[in-house]
């Protein structure tokens, strides 16, 4: 059975969490390409440059400055299931979701108790 | 730990949790400047926080979803963006606030340089944040800032006018005194108000519920500590207007710096009053300073979408890490710059009244909202005090600024 899905309420600016279920970001925006069949979701958009595009004009050179204008784009065909959160079949990092954590989490690693 | 247990405990903790620096200068300030003709606004602001920590809470519970995931989902980025970075700036004044109060605290006992206090105030919090699990930092500071009981006892041998005390339950309006006493009254009002109604609560109170792995069927539990405890801990705040009544007016003494509150209790009960004050205000001071720069972290991270929580290693949430010890930080270099710290205090209420109706406001749109809560969205009694006091809060929002340079930052 399907339903209709509600892009704007049920995925845009939901979080985003991978197979091992640790949170990798929120959709910060949907990429919608032409099929034949009419439009369909191509990806997801996650970090800096889709979110900041969502900012009013004046503020987005400088938010790029501070933040850099990365993108993550996780194509929808990774999407396993919707709900409370948006569950992806495979692991953050094979799309580069959460880099920075990553190093960030080796460094703090090393502290004692961490 | 049995169910009553949890229960009792959580509502010690609410209650020793329950006064801040903030609202100890409010406190005492509108008792020695208006004796008991403000204590009608520490109920009014006590059941406003209530009614709003008991919805975080609950969302919390029913949802296992942080709030500033929900606001962000149901008010957009850019208005969620807002609340967010308005959030932080608050979280960061008041944990400077607090880290200030607590300087001047061991200034008090043991005579050093206020900026050394600073630092070993935040390295003292970080390790603590960084070492101890939540639920013992929780009941840690909670507990031990129930030694502000002392201030209770220290209020009944001093024995003020009851009878006068209870009239103060009913609002008033100064009594033909000049309009500098009404700027002022009106001032004090809303920076009491504020004080009890600190923002970074309702959502630190979620996030820790979150914590604690609440699930639907603690909004019972929930509901009952917010009563039980927030509404002991609101006795304390009364207890601080009466003191500044009956002891600090009398003695003609100002109140401004946070310590001076122990003067009463060391008067009235001598020095074992003066050490349970001193401890307790510790407690109060430094749990409010852990818990903004958490609730900071928290909001960033449950806004951006990282990994957060203490109940998870350090290194499994690093950029939520990042942001509490970086928080923690600018707070202290907040207070090193030499700023007043009395005055950090103010600005933090100053500023927490303005960013109140944002906070409130999503809040309020996810709890009623029955696509997201079911069952448990808010009934008629949280509707009418939920829209009561967002009106409340949005015209103290509106006047707090323009009171505040109207009596010269409360100086009359």
């Amino acid at each position: 059975m399907t339903r209709p899905l509600h892009l704007l309420r049920e995925v845009l600016d939901h979080e985003v969490v991978d197979v091992d279920g640790v949170s990798c970001g929120m959709v910060d925006d949907l990429e919608i390409e032409w099929t034949p069949h009419g439009p369909a979701v191509a990806a997801l958009l996650l970090g800096p440059g889709a979110w900041s595009r969502r900012l009013p004009h004046w503020l987005r050179a400088p938010v790029r400055r501070i933040f850099g204008s990365a993108i993550v784009r996780i194509p929808w065909r990774e999407v396993a299931r919707i709900s409370e959160t948006i569950a992806l079949r495979s692991r953050a990092d094979a799309w580069g979701a959460g880099a920075l954590d990553r190093s960030l989490s080796k460094w703090i690693a090393r502290l004692p108790m961490s | 730990m049995g169910k009553a247990a949890e229960v009792f405990l959580g509502i010690l903790t609410a209650m020793g949790g329950f006064v801040e620096i903030g609202e100890l200068v409010f406190t005492l300030t509108a008792g020695t400047r208006f004796g008991y003709r403000l204590l009608w606004v520490c109920v009014l602001g006590t059941v406003g926080i209530m009614a709003y920590c008991e919805m975080a809470g609950r969302v919390a519970a029913v949802r296992g979803r942080p709030v500033f995931s929900l606001v962000r989902e149901r008010a957009g980025f850019a208005a969620g963006a807002v609340t967010l970075v308005a959030s932080l700036v608050v979280s960061l004044l008041t944990c400077a606030a607090e880290i200030g109060g607590i300087a001047l605290l061991w200034q008090l006992v043991s005579d050093g340089p206020f900026r050394l206090f600073v630092l070993l105030a935040f390295a003292a919090f970080a390790i603590v944040v960084w070492v101890v699990p939540f639920q013992w930092i929780e009941r840690v500071f909670g507990l031990g800032g129930l030694m502000m009981i002392v201030f209770a006892v220290a209020l009944v041998s001093i024995g003020p006018d009851w009878s006068e005390m209870a009239r103060g339950f009913v609002p008033r309006a100064t009594s033909g005194g000049s309009s500098r006493d009404t700027l002022l009254y009106a001032y004090v009002a809303v920076a009491l108000m504020s004080s009890i109604m600190l923002p970074y609560e309702t959502y630190f109170y979620a996030s820790g519920g979150i914590e604690d792995d609440w699930k639907p069927q603690d909004v019972t539990l929930n509901r009952v500590v917010v009563l039980a405890g927030f509404g002991l801990g609101a006795l304390l705040s009364m207890v601080l207007v009466g003191l500044g009544a009956s002891f600090f007016a009398p003695h003609g003494i100002d109140p401004q710096a946070p310590a001076t509150a122990a003067l009463a209790a060391s008067d009235a009960l001598g020095r074992t009053g003066l050490a349970f004050a001193l401890g307790g205000m510790f407690f109060a001071f430094g749990g409010a300073a852990i818990e903004t720069c958490l609730s900071g972290a928290y909001n960033l991270a449950q806004f951006a979408g990282w990994p957060w929580g203490k109940h998870l290693q350090q290194r499994e949430t690093p950029r939520f890490t990042l942001a509490w010890i970086v928080l923690l930080l600018l707070a202290a270099l907040l207070v090193l710059t030499g700023i007043d710290p009395v005055q950090v205090v103010e600005y933090s209420i100053v500023a927490s009244v303005v960013v109140l109706p944002l906070s409130y406001f999503p809040l309020l749109m996810v709890a009623k909202d029955r696509h997201i809560m079911g069952s448990h969205a808010n009934g008629w009694l949280s509707n009418v005090l939920g829209w009561f006091y967002l009106v409340l809060v949005t015209l103290a929002a509106a006047a707090a600024l323009p009171l505040f340079f109207l009596t010269h930052e409360g100086q009359g």
